[in-house]
C-alpha cells in the first residue's frame, strides 16, 4: 500500500506552483509555529494547514496527520503533566514515584504541554502536506547546481524508502503464508532479509544510474526556472504572513504565559494575527476558470464573471 | 569515424568479435568466444535456455560488463564505434539503451517526466532540448498522458513503456532488451513488441532482444541468433532457425512451428500469418463453425473453493477501489485452473484473499486449507540451510512433495531458480497436510516469470503431482491425494500444457469460465498460437492442432 504521505501529482494551486513558492507558503506557516506559543495563533496555524492539505487534495496524508499529531500532542501533555511540578493550581496530587519524586499535576503544566504538543502537531501536518503535494524531483533538481550527488541522492533515498516498505509488506505477505510446520520467521531473520533485498535493488538502482549516464563529467546545464501562475499568490501569501507574525510579535501579540499562573493574550494584535494566519490557509484554493460561450455574434463572452459581465451579457442577450 | 557516418549506418550498431566472459569467482565462463553484429535498423532476437549467456551478452554490449560486474574479459566488443570494454556504460549510454526485465528495479526518479529526463540531463543536454527530446519519446511511445504521474501509479506494462522511454530518449542506435515481456499480459506484451518493430522501422533503432516466449516476436524479427552454454549455437533467418530448432533445441520451437512438424507441413511459419497462408495454399479449409470439442467435467470430487458475491476493496494510496467486484466461482478438488486476465484484473487478489491475506468487503469465501505461492519465491526463503525452513515430520513430508528430500543441506541459494521455487511451495505447504495428504487448494501466483520452456515442462509436471492426475513419484509411498491447483498466469501455451479449466478475470468480475480448450481457443490475445492459426473451436495445443490438421488434409 503507497504511503498517505508519498508524492501525488495533482492538477492544483500547491502542487502546480513551483517548488520554492510552495515551500515559501509552508515554511511561512512553520515560522508561525515555531515563532509563536500563543495556542490561538497555533490553532490558527494548524487550521491553516489542515485547509490548505484539503484544499490541495492531500486528505489521506492530512488525517493520517492529524491523527500522528494529536497522539504526540497527548503525549506531550501528560510528560509534561508528570515531569513538571510548577504551577499554582494543583489538579491531582499523585504521590511519590521512584524516578520522579512527588507528582503534582498542575493546569499550567497541562495548558503548557498543550501549547508544545498543539506546535508539534501543526508542524507534522504541515510536513505531510508537504510530503504529499510537492513534487521531490521538482525540489531536488533546485538544489542539483548546489549540491549535485547528495541532491541525486536524496533523490534516490526518496524513491527507494517507499520500495523498501513494500518490500517488507511483501515479506510480511510471505511469513504470513508459511505453512505451520515450516521454521517460525523472526524479526531478525526478517530484516536480514529486508536488508539483503534494499542491498541488491541499490545494486539494479546503481546499474541504472551508471546506464543514464551518471557517471558522464558532462557539465550540468543549468535548469529552466519552473514557473506557475500561482507562485505570486504563494509567496505573497508568504510574504504577508512572515510580515504579520514579525510585526505583530513586536505588538506584543505572543502575550502567553503558563507559569506561575496561565495567561494568554487576546488582544487585537493577536486576534487580527490569528485570522490573517487562518485565512492563509486558504491560498491553495482554486478559482473556478471564467467558462465562455460564444454570443451571438461569434464572440465569447464572460458566463460566471464579474457583476458588470453578467449584465453585459443580459445586455445582450436583450438586444438578440 | 564521424557522427555523421555513424548515423548514416556505415558502422555496425554492434559488433562483438571472440568475446569470452567470467564473473567473479565463476566456476564456468558465462560467455565463450562469441562473435556477433548486428546491422544497422536490424532487428534480432536472441534465443536460448536459461543461463545460455544471453542477459551476460546484452550487459557486454552496454559496459555493465565487465566494468559493473567485474570478472575477466577476452576479445571485443564496439557499439556504434566505440569501445565497449574500454568506455564504460556510461559514455556508451548515449550510443545504446539497455532494458531489462523487472521495471521496478529500472526507475529512479519519483515522476515520469523526470525519469524520462534524467539521461538528457546526465548528458548535459540544454532545457530546451531535454523537453523536445523528452515529449517526443513521449509520443512515440504513445505515454504524453503519464508524464505528470508519479511513478509508482502506473500498471507494470506503462512502467516498462517509461523505463524504455528513458532508455530511448538520447536517441541511441541499439536498444538492448533482456526479457521485457516477462511481466506483461498478453496485450501490454503483444504491444511492447510492435512498438519496438515501429520504433526499428521508422527511427531506425538497431534492436536485440532477449525472449523466451518466442512466438510472440518472432514474426517481428530480421534473424535470430541463438545462445547455448555460453557459445552461439545458430545465427540466421527465423524460418531457417526453426528449422534448426526442430532438430537442435526442440525446446526453442514455436508452438505452430510445432504444430507443423507434428503435421509434416514445411516450412514451418514465423508466426500466425505464415502459417494460415501456407495452410491457405495447401488447400486446408475449416468449417467455420465446427462442433467444439468440449470436454466434460472430470473432477466432480466435491467442491474446495467457493466464493458467491465476493467483493474485495484495496487502497493502493489513493482513494479505495473495488478490485473484486462480486465473483462467483467454485473449484473441485483436483481441477488444475488457470486465473488470467490482463495486469490488474484481480487475479492475484482473488488468490490473496482466498489465503486471508485480504478480508472481503462483502460475499463469502469458503475454503478448508489452502497454500499460496506469491510471485517472488525468494520472499519465503530465509534461513541459510533447507532442513532449517521445515520442521519435524510435516515439514520433510512437504519436501518430499516437491521432490527436493535430497537437498535438505543445501543453502537454499545455491538452488537453480526451479528449484527454489520448490522450496518455496514446500514452506507453504508445511503443515497444511493432512498426513501425507495435500491441502484442499494449491494456489500459484505468476510461478513462470522469466522461465524456459524446459522449466515450465517441470512445472507442469509438478501441477500434475500436486492434482493428482500426474504420475506421482511417490504416490504410494506418500499415499497422497490430489489438490486442486489454481495458477495465476499471463502465459496461455504454459496454461494450454497444465490447465483443464480457465477462468478469465476483467476487471475484477469473470467474464469466461469453461474448459479450456474451449477458453483458449476462443480469442484473440488469450488464445494459443496453434489457436490462432486454426481458429478451430476446442485444438489448442499442437498435438490437438496437427491432430486435426491430419484429419483435414486433402
Amino acid at each position: 500500500m503507497k504511503s498517505p504521505f508519498a508524492y501525488q501529482p495533482r492538477s492544483r494551486p500547491l502542487q502546480l506552483a513551483s517548488p520554492s513558492a510552495a515551500v515559501a507558503y509552508l515554511g511561512a506557516l512553520a515560522v508561525v509555529a515555531f515563532l509563536y506559543s500563543n495556542p490561538l495563533v497555533l490553532a490558527a496555524a494548524g487550521v491553516a494547514a489542515v485547509v490548505a492539505g484539503l484544499l490541495a487534495g492531500a486528505r489521506r496524508a492530512v488525517e493520517f496527520a492529524l491523527k500522528m499529531g494529536l497522539s504526540l500532542a497527548v503525549l506531550v501533555v501528560v510528560v509534561n503533566a508528570l515531569v513538571v511540578n510548577r504551577g499554582e493550581t494543583v489538579v491531582a496530587r499523585l504521590g511519590d514515584f521512584p524516578l520522579l519524586g512527588p507528582v503534582d499535576v498542575t493546569f499550567e503544566a497541562i495548558v503548557a504541554g498543550l501549547s508544545m504538543g498543539l506546535r508539534a502537531a501543526v508542524v507534522l501536518v504541515l510536513g505531510a502536506v508537504y510530503s504529499a503535494c510537492v513534487d521531490p524531483d521538482r525540489v531536488l533538481r533546485a538544489l542539483r547546481p548546489l549540491a549535485g550527488r547528495s541532491a541525486l541522492t536524496a533523490t534516490l533515498v526518496s524513491r527507494l524508502v517507499p520500495v523498501a516498505a513494500a518490500d517488507a509488506a511483501r515479506l510480511r505477505d510471505a511469513a504470513r503464508l508459511r505453512g505451520p510446520s515450516a521454521a517460525e520467521v523472526g524479526k531478525a531473520p526478517l530484516a536480514r532479509r529486508l536488508l539483503a533485498g534494499s542491498l541488491d535493488r541499490a545494486v539494479d538502482v546503481a546499474a541504472t544510474l551508471e546506464l543514464r549516464g551518471y557517471s558522464l563529467k558532462a557539465p550540468r546545464p543549468r535548469n529552466r526556472r519552473s514557473r506557475s501562475r500561482y507562485d505570486r499568490r504563494f509567496y505573497a501569501v508568504a510574504a504577508l504572513l512572515l510580515a504579520a507574525a514579525v510585526a505583530a510579535k513586536a505588538l506584543g501579540a505572543d502575550d502567553f504565559q503558563t507559569y506561575p499562573g496561565v495567561e494568554i493574550g487576546l488582544g487585537p494584535a493577536t486576534l487580527a494575527l490569528s485570522a490573517i494566519v487562518a485565512l492563509s490557509g486558504l491560498a491553495p484554493l482554486r478559482r473556478k476558470p471564467k467558462r465562455h460561450r460564444p454570443a451571438a455574434d461569434g464572440t465569447k463572452t464572460a458566463l460566471y464573471g464579474s457583476k458588470s459581465s453578467r449584465r453585459q451579457e443580459r445586455r445582450e442577450v436583450a438586444r438578440v | 569515424m564521424s557522427e555523421l557516418a555513424i548515423r548514416r549506418g556505415a558502422a555496425p550498431a554492434l559488433a562483438v568479435r571472440g568475446l569470452s566472459y567470467a564473473y567473479p569467482q565463476a566456476a564456468q565462463p558465462a560467455l565463450e568466444d562469441v562473435s556477433l553484429e548486428v546491422a544497422p535498423g536490424e532487428f534480432v532476437l536472441l534465443a536460448g535456455r536459461s543461463a545460455s549467456g544471453k542477459s551476460t551478452l546484452l550487459k557486454a554490449a552496454c559496459g555493465l560488463v565487465p566494468h559493473f560486474h567485474g570478472g575477466e574479459i577476452e576479445g571485443e566488443v564496439q557499439v556504434a564505434d566505440l569501445d565497449a570494454i574500454a568506455a564504460g556504460p556510461g559514455e556508451l549510454a548515449t550510443a545504446v539503451g539497455y532494458l531489462a526485465q523487472d521495471p521496478e528495479t529500472q526507475v529512479v526518479s519519483t515522476t515520469v517526466a523526470a525519469e524520462i529526463e534524467l539521461p538528457l540531463e546526465m548528458r548535459g543536454d540544454e532545457p530546451a532540448d531535454r523537453a523536445r527530446a523528452v515529449e517526443e519519446v513521449a509520443l512515440a511511445l504513445a505515454i504524453p498522458h503519464l508524464l505528470d504521474r508519479s511513478v509508482d501509479t502506473l500498471s507494470g506494462g506503462e512502467l516498462q513503456r517509461v523505463a524504455l522511454a528513458a532508455a530511448l530518449v538520447t536517441r541511441p542506435r541499439l536498444i538492448l532488451l533482456d526479457e521485457p515481456t516477462s511481466q506483461l499480459d498478453p496485450v501490454a506484451g503483444d504491444e511492447l513488441i510492435w512498438l519496438l518493430r515501429r520504433l526499428n522501422e521508422e527511427w531506425g533503432v538497431a534492436v536485440l532482444l532477449a525472449e523466451h516466449r518466442l512466438e510472440r516476436c518472432l514474426a517481428a524479427a530480421d534473424r535470430v541468433v541463438a545462445m547455448e552454454a555460453g557459445r552461439l549455437s545458430f545465427d540466421g533467418a527465423p524460418a531457417d532457425f526453426l528449422a534448426w530448432a526442430r532438430n537442435a533445441d526442440p525446446a526453442l520451437e514455436t508452438p505452430a512451428a510445432r504444430l507443423f512438424s507434428l503435421a509434416g507441413i514445411d516450412p514451418l511459419p514465423i508466426g500466425v500469418r505464415a502459417a494460415r497462408q501456407t495452410l491457405r495454399g495447401m488447400g486446408v479449409a475449416h468449417p467455420p463453425n465446427r462442433s467444439s470439442r468440449r470436454v466434460s467435467d472430470p473432477h466432480p470430487q466435491g467442491p474446495v473453493l467457493q466464493v458467491k458475491g465476493l467483493w474485495v476493496e484495496l487502497d493502493r494510496g489513493e482513494d479505495p477501489r473495488d478490485v473484486l467486484k462480486g465473483i462467483d466461482l467454485t473449484i473441485q478438488r483436483g481441477e488444475r485452473v488457470a486465473l488470467m486476465g490482463r495486469n490488474g484484473a484481480g487475479k492475484s487478489t482473488l488468490l490473496r484473499t482466498a489465503a486471508g491475506l485480504h478480508p472481503p468487503a462483502a460475499g463469502k469465501l469458503t475454503v478448508d486449507s489452502i497454500a499460496l505461492l506469491t510471485q517472488n519465491p525468494g520472499d519465503y526463503l530465509v534461513r541459510e540451510r533447507v532442513g532449517d525452513e521445515l520442521l519435524g515430520d510435516e515439514g520433510m513430508a512437504a519436501l518430499r512433495v516437491v521432490g527436493l528430500e535430497d537437498k535438505i543441506d543445501a543453502d537454499p541459494r545455491d538452488l537453480s531458480g526451479g528449484e527454489r521455487q520448490r522450496l518455496a511451495l514446500a514452506i507453504a505447504l508445511a503443515g497444511r497436510m493432512k498426513g501425507e495428504n495435500l491441502p484442499d487448494l494449491v494456489a500459484l501466483d505468476e510461478p513462470t516469470r522469466g522461465m524456459d520452456h524446459a522449466r515450465k515442462g517441470e512445472l507442469v509436471d509438478l501441477i500434475d503431482r500436486l492434482s493428482g492426475n500426474g504420475a506421482f513419484v511417490d504416490r504410494e509411498a506418500t499415499k497422497s491425494t490430489g489438490a486442486a491447483v489454481v495458477v495465476a498466469t499471463h502465459d496461455v501455451e504454459f496454461a494450454s500444457e497444465f490447465a483443464d479449466r480457465v477462468v478469465l478475470l476483467g476487471d475484477g468480475v469473470v467474464i469466461a469460465d469453461g474448459p479450456m480448450a474451449e477458453i483458449l481457443s476462443g480469442g484473440w490475445y488469450f488464445a494459443t498460437e496453434v489457436a490462432r492459426v486454426l481458429d478451430l473451436p476446442g485444438v489448442v495445443t499442437p498435438e490437438q492442432g496437427a491432430a486435426a490438421l491430419r484429419e483435414e488434409a486433402p
